[in-house]
């Protein structure tokens, strides 16, 4: 056993008088002593289902936002790459893009060839065996130019089907046409090019490959297309409003009020009002966002009130801009005040009563006892719950998700709800993922960059103490 | 304390505060067991016909079903919560590991990140890996999400365990791991009970993952389902019945969250939730 007592001493907290007395004077003490330590392995098995996790689902998520933002993938282009198709539409979209209309018109041709492959594929689409071993037998290596002559060809063989429209499904696995058919890699698709279209230059069989590539390419039009838009300054301005809004209104300046007010109070009562608002905080998120929709829509709680007062009556959350600001701020500042509210009663215990006391006696009342010993003390716990809660808020969306959903219009949107949307739950159906994946990477940096400055201002140094036995 | 100011206009501030509050949980009790007529505020009638679901697939489609998943759902959230976070503070707390302080850093910043935003990241690893649509990925998903709170939760509960009890194990030559397992285990109890209590709420409640990242999946949390006939058309929209679901999932939270209240209390103070 090894024991070391150097952050001990330093730190002068847990440095008690047996630490010393049990310490011997080992070479791996003077070891520790000098700051080296020795790894123990027990430590790494016990980290390592942790650190596999988190390695998976948190750690290499922020490097697949980071590496998508910079592509243009959708749920069209897949993302585990994708594949050379040539459509009609495609050619005509490029016709009109200004490739020659000979040249689309090459593409676009077919081939019939009798080789095995064919012959393979005809067999595999159920057509007579005999026929096929005559097919084989008398035109194996022929091509043919249009089906018109290659049908002609097939009906002076004997056992041809009766009906011409077996004949013509016959035919059909022998006509090879570019278009429509999935190439798995460039090389293939531009062989087959080459094979069907010689003639075309090099300069539009690279026009037409790469505009037939169905698959995400890397791009950075996602930052482009985030700095030009004009969505962009409202979604900010949105979002700093909701944050800051939420933020003050609520988690500080609720929750400092009903901590103040809990503290003051005789105990029962201080109980029920503090359970009463950890309650949004433990009620499952849908049954919450439903119980507001009951609360402010048409035939909803408010509305029926305000209509029997005379004052204006309508769906609050949804009916007009201010009151749907203000259902989403007090939706989530109502979960939010409990954070405060909680932290503020420890801190608040924290205070030593004789400071109460002794104001009391000098003739305190109570708001001079709040401004003048209660909130200077409450100043780190303040600052802490202002600067975690404006992460979370900054990045929730959950709960606007499920009631406003960004309207009226997009005037309720906020950049997380709509970076989730983009990529995640939008009604057209094509998924962004890789502008959804640039917005969110904003939300990362500024996340990161926020809980960093976050840790300084908390001097993370007195939270990580030393281990203080090597074994 | 003297009481040299009026208590009673900040009792009144408070309760005109927290009646929105009030009046939606007391309305979700009141309105699942009666009926309120059109335009009204108050009931008119009593009447159990909004638990029909409870007995009546064809309302609203099998609640035992979907009760079982979210059970499954959740158990499974405690069981690998505790046990990783439990594994994972103590190695941070007290064994010597290279680059400890960067890994307790990482985790402070995992801890005060907001994850949400990762979600499409997620979702990309989950198409990679093959588990996306299933009831392993999200859970995996879910309980990775909260490691970072758990570890930093279990690593402040173990910080407070004293050294002399681990040197005296040491001393009497137990390995670290059964110091760890006998010892130090057992007084960090009330720490794994909280956060194990804290995993069971997140995971019972949780609605956006297995929404998002098993959409078309068998398996149907209570959340999922919830939401699904808040969503009928509007025409039969039928707020008593959601209520009364409401209330039945709610339950075993409130069951839970009255049992364990003071053990919680510790542990809400490092919360995840906006």
């Amino acid at each position: 056993m090894i024991v070391s007592n150097t952050t001990s001493a330093e730190r002068g907290i847990r440095s008690s008088a047996l630490t010393r007395s049990t310490e011997p004077a080992t070479d791996t003490v003077r070891a520790a002593r000098k700051g080296r330590a020795r790894t123990s392995p027990l430590g790494l098995v016990m980290l390592a289902p942790a650190l596999a996790l988190l390695v998976a689902f948190f750690f290499a998520p922020v490097v697949l936002t980071t590496i998508f933002s910079f592509t243009n993938m959708t749920s069209a282009t897949g993302i585990s790459g994708g594949a050379y198709v040539i459509t009609p539409n495609l050619l005509r979209d490029l016709e009109w893009q200004g490739m020659a209309p000979e040249a689309a018109q090459s593409l676009s041709g077919e081939t019939i060839s009798v080789d095995e492959a064919a012959l393979e594929r005809a067999a595999a689409a159920g057509v007579d065996p005999d026929f096929l071993e005559e097919i084989e037998d008398e035109l194996l290596g022929d091509e043919f130019d249009d089906a018109r002559s290659f049908e002609r060809e097939l009906k002076t063989l004997p056992s041809r089907p009766r009906r011409v429209r077996d004949l013509k499904l016959a035919a059909e696995p022998f006509s090879q046409s570019i278009l429509n058919t999935r190439f798995a890699t460039r090389d293939e698709a531009a062989t087959a090019i080459a094979s069907i279209a010689p003639d075309l230059s090099a300069e539009d069989r690279n026009t037409v490959l790469s505009a037939a590539y169905t698959g995400w390419v890397w791009t950075t039009d996602n930052f482009e297309r985030l700095a030009t838009t004009p969505e962009t300054a409202r979604l900010i301005t949105n979002t700093a409003l909701y944050v800051g809004f939420t933020l003050s209104l609520f988690n500080v300046g609720l929750g400092l009020f009903l901590a103040i007010a809990i503290f003051y109070m005789p105990k029962t009562s201080g109980t029920i009002f503090s359970v009463l608002w950890l309650l949004p905080r433990i009620t499952p998120v849908v049954l919450y966002t439903v119980m507001w929709k009951w609360f402010t829509w048409d035939d909803g709680f408010l509305p029926v009130v305000a209509e029997n007062l005379g004052l204006p009556a309508f769906n609050y959350m949804k009916g007009s801009v201010p009151t749907a600001w203000a259902t989403i701020v007090s939706l989530n500042g109502f979960i939010g005040a409990s954070f405060g509210m909680i932290l503020f009663s420890g801190a608040l215990r924290a205070i030593p009563q004789q400071q109460l006391w002794a104001s009391e006696v000098d003739g305190a009342s109570r708001w001079q006892q709040v401004r003048r010993i209660i909130l200077p003390q409450l100043r780190w716990p303040i600052l802490f719950v202002t600067c975690y809660q404006s992460l979370s808020l900054l990045s929730s969306y959950e709960q606007i998700w499920l009631t406003t959903n960004g309207g009226p219009g997009n005037t309720t949107n906020v950049w997380a709800l709509e970076a989730f949307r983009v990529a995640l739950s939008n009604y057209t159906g094509n998924l962004q993922y890789g502008y959804g994946a640039a917005m969110a990477l904003v939300l990362v940096v500024a996340g990161l960059a926020l809980s960093i400055i976050f840790l300084r201002l908390f001097r993370f140094n007195e939270l990580v103490e030393k281990p203080k036995i090597e074994f | 304390m003297t009481r040299n100011f009026s208590a009673w206009p900040v009792l009144l501030v408070l309760s005109l505060i927290s009646l929105p509050l009030a009046i939606m949980y007391a309305s979700v009790f009141v309105d699942s067991f009666t009926n309120t007529p059109p335009g009204a505020i108050l009931p008119n009638e009593f009447t159990l016909a909004h638990w029909r679901f409870l007995v009546d697939p064809s309302i609203a489609g099998n609640i035992w079903v979907a009760t079982l998943n979210t059970f499954i759902f959740a158990l499974s959230m405690v069981v690998i919560v505790t046990t990783i976070s439990a594994m994972g503070g103590y190695a941070v707390s007290r064994l010597n590991l290279p680059y400890r302080r960067f890994f307790l850093a990482g985790i402070m910043v995992m801890h005060a990140f907001p994850s949400v935003t990762l979600i499409i990241g997620v979702f990309l690893v989950l198409q990679f890996a093959g588990l996306y649509d299933t009831l392993a990925g999200v859970i995996m998903v879910k309980a990775t999400l909260m490691l970072p709170f758990g570890i930093w939760i279990m690593k402040g509960f173990y910080d407070a365990v004293p050294w002399e009890i681990e040197m005296a194990g040491v001393q009497d030559g137990a390995s670290r791991f059964t110091v760890w397992r006998r010892l130090i285990l057992p007084q960090v109890k009330p720490g794994l009970i909280a956060l194990g209590v804290f995993a069971f709420l997140d995971g019972w409640g949780e609605y956006l993952l297995p929404r998002i990242l098993a959409p078309t999946s068998e398996f149907r949390v209570l959340s999922v389902y919830l939401q699904q006939i808040s969503v009928t058309d509007s025409i039969n929209y039928d707020f008593n019945l959601f209520k009364s679901v409401g209330l039945y999932y709610t339950l075993p939270v409130l069951i839970v969250f009255i049992v364990f209240q003071n053990r919680l209390m510790n542990i809400f103070g490092g919360g995840t939730k906006g």
